[in-house]
C-alpha cells in the first residue's frame, strides 16, 4: 500500500462475513459494484424508482456494498427491474447497475428467494420452450390465417429435447427448481 | 438480403398478427426472410437470466447457432429478444472465459457458438438496410394528415455498447421518428418519449405500479402530442400499451383511447396488407385509424 492509499479514511470495516457478499455479487456478473460512487444518476432514471418502488438499483448497491444481504432477501423490487439498462447507459462509473440488480437475482435465487411467477416462466421454459406461453395459441394463430403451430420448439420436439438437455446442464438442473426429468 | 426471423414468445402465441405483418413487410421491401427452425424463448429477463449467467448466454447461444448454421444474420423485431441475444453476444465476445463455459454446455449438445451471426433489430433494417426512399415508393397508403406518437421502447436503445446500430443519442431517438415521417405522418417529439411503458417484470411485481407508470406517460402523449395512433417498434410495449389503454379507460382513469400497432404493422397497412390479418388481434381498436389510412372514411 503507499502511502497516499494508507492517508485515507476507512469509513466501514467490513467483516470477512460481509467482503463476502460483494464477491458474490461479482461473481454472478455484478463485477463493477465497488466502482459505485453513489451518485444516484441510476436511481434518477430508473424506471421502478419511478413507480414508487422503496428499493432500487442505487440503494441495492449502497447496501450490497456495505455487506448487507439478509435484510434485503424479501424485498420484491429486484423482481420489478424492466432490464431497461438505462441505469447501464447512464451510468458515469461505469458501474453496469443493471448486472448488481441481476446478480442480486441469482444470489437470491439460490437461497429460493424469488416470486411463484419466476418459477412458471422457469416451467414452461422447460416444458414448451416458451416463457411466456398461452394454451389458446393455436386458435389465436389461425385465426390469422397461420399454421397452429410456429416453427418454434413447439412444432420441432427434437429440438425442445436438445433445449431440455442444455437447461439440465445449467445451475437450474443442479439447484432444482422445478423438476426436470 | 435474408435474414433469420426470430420469433421469440409474443409474437407467435400472443399476437401473430404481428408475425403475418412481418412475413408480410419483408419480401416486399427485397428481403427474404428464413424460419430458425427450433428456436426457443430468447430466453426473457426473469427466466435464465435470473438464474445462471453462463446458462442465461448458453439458451441465448442455442438460438444464434441455428442461425449460424443457416449462415444468416437474425432479425427480431422483439425488444426482449433483441436485447438479451445482443447482450449474450457481447458478453461471449468479450469474455473468454464466459465463451469456454457456454461452449462446453453446447457441446453436450453437439453444438458450438461462433459468433458469426449478427443480432439485428427488424426496424433498423427497414431504416438502414432498405432505406427510407425504397419504403416511400413502395407505399401504396401514405399517413398525410396522421399525427403519431412514437414508442422506441428501452432495449431499442440501451445499452447502446451492446448493439450493432446505435441511436446518435441514445436519449434523443430518431429512427422510429423519421421511419414515420418518411410514410407521411407528423411524429413530433415529446418529454417522456424515453420512459419505459411499466410492462416486464414491473408488471408482473406489482400490476397497479405498472398501470400507473403508463398512465404518467399515456397522459403526457395525450397532452403533448394528441397522437391518431401510437407506434413502437416493441412487442412488449405494444401488448402494454393496447391491453392498458382499455384497461384504464375501463377503470374511468382516462377518458380517451389512442391504438397501438408495432411499426410493422402499420407499414404492412400502408403496403396493402389485409388490417384483419395484420393488425386484427388490438384490444383497444385500431379501425379508425386505418379507415383513415386507407381512405375508407
Amino acid at each position: 500500500m503507499n502511502n497516499l492509499d494508507s492517508d485515507l479514511p476507512t469509513p466501514v470495516i467490513l467483516t470477512e462475513l460481509e467482503k463476502g457478499v460483494i464477491e458474490e455479487i461479482k461473481e454472478h456478473g455484478g463485477e463493477n459494484i465497488d466502482r459505485c460512487i453513489q451518485c444516484g444518476k441510476c436511481a434518477g432514471s430508473c424506471p421502478v424508482a419511478l413507480a414508487g418502488f422503496l428499493w432500487f438499483n442505487k440503494r441495492f448497491i449502497h447496501a450490497l456494498t456495505l455487506g448487507i444481504k439478509e435484510e434485503i432477501l424479501d424485498i420484491p423490487s429486484p423482481w420489478a427491474c424492466v432490464s431497461c439498462n438505462k441505469c447501464t447507459e447512464i451510468c458515469p462509473r461505469d458501474v453496469k447497475p443493471f448486472e448488481v440488480v441481476f446478480a442480486l437475482r441469482r444470489v437470491l435465487v439460490e437461497e429460493l428467494a424469488m416470486p411463484t411467477l419466476t418459477m412458471e416462466g422457469l416451467r414452461t421454459l422447460y416444458e414448451y420452450g416458451h416463457a411466456v406461453y398461452q394454451t389458446t395459441y393455436p386458435e389465436t394463430r389461425k385465426k390469422v390465417g397461420l399454421p397452429e403451430k410456429p416453427p418454434t420448439t413447439l412444432a420441432y420436439p427434437e429440438a425442445l429435447e436438445e433445449l431440455r438437455a442444455l437447461l439440465r446442464e445449467t445451475k437450474l438442473g443442479e439447484i432444482g427448481l422445478i423438476p426436470m426429468e | 438480403m435474408k435474414f433469420g426471423l426470430f420469433l421469440g414468445c409474443n409474437i407467435p402465441l400472443r399476437r401473430p398478427d404481428l408475425e403475418v405483418a412481418l412475413r408480410y413487410v419483408y419480401p416486399k421491401l427485397g428481403v427474404e426472410l428464413v424460419d430458425l427452425e427450433g428456436a426457443s424463448c430468447c430466453p426473457t429477463w426473469g427466466t435464465m437470466p435470473s438464474v445462471d449467467l453462463a446458462g442465461w448466454c448458453s439458451v441465448s447461444a442455442r438460438n444464434m447457432c441455428i442461425a449460424e448454421e443457416k449462415g444468416v444474420d437474425i432479425l427480431t423485431v422483439c425488444g426482449s429478444c433483441y436485447g438479451s441475444l445482443s447482450e449474450t453476444r457481447h458478453k461471449l465476445l468479450h469474455d473468454a472465459r464466459l465463451r469456454d463455459e457456454v461452449n462446453r454446455m453446447l457441446g453436450e449438445i453437439g453444438k458450438e457458438w461462433r459468433g458469426t451471426s449478427q443480432i439485428r433489430h427488424g426496424v433498423w433494417i427497414l431504416y438502414k438496410d432498405i432505406g427510407l426512399e425504397k419504403i416511400r415508393k413502395s407505399l401504396k397508403y401514405t399517413l398525410d394528415g396522421l399525427t403519431i406518437a412514437v414508442q422506441p421502447g428501452c432495449h431499442f436503445l440501451w445499452p447502446s455498447e451492446v448493439y450493432v446500430d446505435k441511436e446518435r443519442n441514445p436519449f434523443r431517438p430518431r429512427v422510429l421518428i423519421e421511419l414515420c415521417e418518411a410514410m407521411g405522418a407528423k411524429a413530433p417529439d415529446y418529454s417522456t418519449i424515453t420512459d419505459c411503458c411499466g410492462t416486464g417484470g414491473l408488471r408482473s411485481t406489482n400490476l397497479e405500479k405498472s398501470l400507473k407508470l403508463f398512465e404518467r406517460k399515456i397522459k403526457s402523449i395525450k397532452e403533448e402530442v394528441d397522437p391518431d395512433l401510437v407506434v413502437t417498434s416493441c412487442s412488449s410495449c405494444l401488448l402494454q400499451y393496447d391491453g392498458s389503454v382499455k384497461t384504464l379507460k375501463d377503470k374511468g382513469r382516462i377518458n380517451f383511447e389512442i391504438p397501438t400497432l408495432h411499426i410493422v404493422q402499420l407499414l404492412a397497412i400502408c403496403l396493402g396488407a389485409n388490417p384483419d390479418q395484420v393488425a386484427g388481434l388490438a384490444v383497444t381498436s385500431p379501425e379508425e385509424v386505418i379507415k383513415k389510412i386507407r381512405g375508407e372514411e
